[in-house]
């Protein structure tokens, strides 16, 4: 592999990693008991050790050994968490991420100024270390030889040898996956760690599955210990300890009291010849002699039919049932707190694109073949040709959800932010966050987070207010800030709210009419008088706070959001908060459209905004000539979309037009077409920079013909039918 | 006129520097142009154009080429004179230009009829006259001389500006007139 893009999925793997580091640190802080957090922490830091251990990037190992060190103390209890704890840890996370944007910049050392960091990070993580710990001892860089190791371990047992010979021992058998010195893992700190958990009696080293010396991958594991162990504490500890490597490797731990046919299980199973690991047994102390020679004939007589593994495994009681039912707590919990850490692979955002555009072509193809199925009116063809298409639509709709990830990761980066803004503000707010699991493009959720940390800042900075105050007004003390997202009608809905002090409308009017935004505020809906806020040059904070309050990050928000062709709305109650409302569109590429004729070319609306078509005769032989129709008794500003679009009319209008009523987060409009012509599959092609700043149209398509259509910009026309609208009754009134 | 044939085909052995004096001519209002060959893509017959409502004359409107959606600028009317008129040699020209990020977008290009391909070497290129030509003398790279007959090689990065065409669509007429002054200063 080359080892530039080696380095760069290290550094992007590393920001994931410290961004869950960074999660769980946050978690730790509610939930200080919960082992599998640490884990998830401690695990976070070795992998960014060992990775940074292959690349020989030795200020990364070295300083994420000191934070490994901590961690490691806290994990094994020895470390209560603290606030302080977490604060610097934190800090350390933080500096970590900085020493990644650091690897990127393909510098050998540190400068000055990173060094003296460093070090003053270390220093003050230094403090928790207490001195001789086991953690400490792991100084070593982390690409150490296991054979090295190994050996010194050797010496350590035979010195105990003889002391132990007549205790029960414990009996692991480890054979390590070939791929944990790759995902960080050391063989030889796991032993270390087992060893703080008792005394290794007897180690042996199997060195069968090394490959001839041509063949070896230096970065493979290729060795297997036996070990024979003695202790007081539970399996379930014992088997703890080697919880990250579990999965890949083959790990069989055996109690004092296991049974004479466990051992020859064993001795069955592992690849190693039976005679083989049955010296290694007696050689550890774990069988005498004659108890293998009589497990060995016994073996050649049990041709028992194989039972289930589990059955057998209850019936000779070789799981204790607590480890047992620990094991499936474990297994849920570790379900539940991680779901997304081990089922993801990773590709390559071009490819998907690739597939889309494909799938896009597939649709564009396949429409094309209906069309002339149709036309032919052979039955047959016909049926092949529908089935064909449902095929398509499910192949659009898993290629398009390839693209959605859940909103839920975006919203967890802000409990940092809560805290740390509310720290820096001195205020006590908890940030609340629902309706994660919602789903949206890849692209739009990662052009959201900018605008969404705006709201926060500005929720908590101006929104929430200090604690005595809060108090005064009979308020919790305890500030609430909520994340919420849903789908309505096409798009999804995100919600930024807070239980503060809401908006003044006073203020907001007289800054307005400071500013020459509005001349006076008569007539206006409350609505429109939060939204003012929206524009640009607009901040009601009296002072400017180093967070917020500079006026820009309101309407560079709004920018942004219609960017990606959403809105965003506010709401605000005096003293019981406000709520800001980004609307934006699901997906950027593939959409159910609705074809209307209009004059002599053919317009897209995206099916999900449609409500209902009306046959428009009714309206126009009354001869009304308002700016809206009576829909049903509820008021509908209508747009003619052929005098919109300045189609040349085909003479007089023969065709019976029709009303299409759209639905735009609480609007309705009508749009007066030609022809109605159903539904249709649809890949929108984007406008293009030529294209970027028409309005009414929001992109185009392809249709079965090879037509390229355009497809109608709803929220844009919506707007500017509200707008018209409430002009033309204002003149109305006035007149 | 002659059925448009590649005079000087890419002879093997070819460098960089030759294919660089390629250039495909073709006419529009009765005038000769040419463009190097480099930003060419295809050439594609007329048809099948969508119009896009509310755009200035010189957006043609946009086409489908195997799925990907491509304007069409009318470069008669991008030079302000009239509309080309669809006629039986019209074509279009797909170009690759730089849109100003460091990437390429597909244009297309309506003329009146395509020629050939030539190979003008440099030293018969004169540089574009301050006046006097037919069109703004910022779209001109250059006048090649061909068979004792000039040929205007036109500066398809100036002409397709994607930033200015975008801001024309717009309806704001300033970006060309800042040029313009900038170019007279």
């Amino acid at each position: 592999m080359d080892m530039d893009d080696a380095l760069q999925t290290f550094i992007a793997e590393g920001r994931e990693l410290l961004e869950d580091m960074e999660a769980a640190l946050l978690g730790i802080e509610h939930d200080p008991e919960n082992p599998e957090t640490v884990n998830a922490i401690f695990r976070a830091a070795h992998t960014i050790k060992g990775s940074a251990g292959l690349f020989g990037l030795d200020y990364l190992v070295s300083f994420t050994h000191v934070v490994e060190s901590v961690l490691d103390q806290v994990r094994a209890g020895e470390l209560a968490v603290s606030t302080d704890l977490v604060a610097v840890l934190l800090t350390s996370c933080d500096h970590l991420s900085d020493l990644l944007s650091w690897v990127s910049t393909g510098e050998e050392n540190l400068n000055d100024d990173m060094q003296r960091k460093s070090a003053s990070i270390e220093q003050r993580l230094s403090t928790y270390l207490s001195g001789s710990s086991v953690a400490a001892d792991v100084v070593e860089s982390s690409a150490q030889e296991a054979d090295a190791a190994a050996a010194e371990e050797n010496d350590v047992c035979a010195a105990q040898d003889a002391a132990v010979s007549d205790q029960d021992l414990w009996h692991l058998s480890l054979r390590f996956g070939h791929d944990v010195l790759r995902h960080g893992m050391d063989p030889v700190s796991f032993i270390r760690y087992l060893a703080t958990l008792g005394t290794i009696h007897h180690i042996e080293t199997l060195w069968d599955e090394l490959p001839a010396a041509d063949k070896m991958d230096p970065e493979s594991c290729y060795t297997g210990f036996e070990i024979s162990f003695i202790s007081d504490e539970s399996k379930e500890t014992i088997e703890n300890v080697f919880e990250f490597v579990r999965e890949e490797s083959s790990i069989r731990i055996f109690t004092p009291d296991s049974r004479r046919e466990e051992y020859i299980r064993l001795i069955q199973e592992l690849p190693e010849e039976d005679m083989k690991i049955g010296e290694i047994l007696v050689r550890c102390g774990t069988l005498t002699r004659c108890e293998l020679e009589a497990a060995l004939s016994s073996q050649q007589q049990s041709d028992e039919s194989l039972k289930p593994i589990g059955e057998y495994l209850l019936e000779e009681k070789a799981v204790q049932p607590e480890v047992m039912s620990a094991a499936l707590n474990k297994q849920k919990s570790v379900k539940d707190a991680r779901p997304p850490e081990a089922s993801l692979i990773r590709v390559d955002a071009e490819k998907l694109d690739t597939l889309i555009n494909l799938v896009g072509e597939l649709i564009i193809a396949g429409a094309g073949t209906n069309m002339i199925a149709q036309r032919s009116g052979m039955p047959d063809l016909m049926e092949a040709t529908e089935t064909l298409s449902r095929l398509v639509e499910e192949v659009r709709d898993s290629a398009l959800n390839l693209r959605m990830v859940q909103i839920g990761a975006t919203f967890n980066r802000f409990q940092r932010v809560v805290r740390d803004v509310s720290q820096e503000l001195g205020k006590d707010i908890v940030l609340k966050i629902s309706g994660g699991e919602t789903e949206l493009d890849k692209t739009v959720v990662e052009k959201i987070a900018d605008p969404l940390t705006h709201l926060v800042r500005n929720a908590m900075d101006h929104g929430i207010e200090a604690a005595d105050i809060r108090e005064a007004k009979g308020k919790p003390a305890q500030g609430n800030l909520k994340l919420n997202a849903y789908h309505d009608a096409g798009s999804i809905v995100i919600e930024v709210s807070d239980d503060g002090g809401g908006l003044s409308k006073e203020k907001i009017l007289s800054k307005a009419i400071d500013r020459g935004l509005i001349s006076d505020g008569s007539g206006m809906a409350d609505k429109e008088i939060f939204n003012l806020i929206f524009e640009a040059g607009f901040s009601t904070a009296d002072q400017i706070s180093n967070l917020s309050g500079r006026g820009v990050g309101m309407d560079v928000v709004r920018r942004n959001i219609e960017a990606l062709r959403g809105t965003v709305e506010l709401d605000s109650e005096p003293g019981k908060g406000t709520t800001v409302k980004i609307r934006l569109p699901l997906t950027l590429a593939i959409i159910d459209g609705f074809l209307v004729g209009v004059g002599n070319s053919g317009y897209v609306i995206p099916l999900d905004m449609v409500v209902e078509c009306v046959e428009y005769g009714a309206w126009k032989e009354s001869g009304s000539n308002s700016s809206c129709l009576n829909l049903r008794g509820e008021v509908l500003p209508y747009i003619r979309l052929g005098d919109y679009f300045d189609e040349a009319s085909s003479g007089q209008r023969r065709e019976r037009e029709s009303v299409v009523v759209v639905r735009y987060g609480e609007h309705k409009v009508g749009l007066v077409v030609d022809r109605l012509m159903g539904e249709f599959q649809t890949v929108i092609k984007p406008l293009g920079r030529m294209f970027s700043r028409i309005s009414g149209i929001s992109g185009f398509t392809i249709l079965g013909s090879g037509e390229v259509v355009l497809i109608l910009d709803v929220p844009g026309l919506v707007q500017e039918a509200e707008s018209y609208f409430s002009e033309h009754e204002k003149r109305a009134i006035s007149a | 006129m002659a059925k448009p044939e590649v005079k000087e085909a890419y002879p093997s052995g070819d460098d960089e520097g030759l294919t660089q004096q390629q250039y495909l001519t073709f006419m529009l209002g009765g005038e000769t142009f040419a463009i190097g060959i480099l930003a060419i893509k295809e050439i594609i017959e007329y048809g099948n154009l969508t119009e896009v409502p509310r755009m200035p004359e010189f957006i043609r409107g946009v086409i489908n080429l195997r799925g990907a959606v491509v304007p069409v600028i009318d470069l008669s009317a991008r030079f302000g004179k009239r509309a080309t008129q669809v006629a039986r040699r019209t074509c279009i020209v797909i170009l690759e230009v730089d849109n100003g990020d460091g990437d390429t977008q597909d244009i297309g290009i309506l003329v009146d009829a395509v020629n050939e391909v030539l190979e003008i070497p440099e030293s018969d290129i004169e540089p574009a006259p301050s006046f006097g030509a037919s069109i703004k003398s910022q779209f001109i790279n250059g006048m090649g001389k061909v068979n004792e007959r000039f040929v205007i090689i036109l500066d398809i990065g100036h002409i397709l500006l994607i930033d200015e065409l975008s801001a024309l669509a717009a309806g704001q007429p300033e970006m060309e007139e800042a040029i313009a002054q900038d170019d007279e200063a």
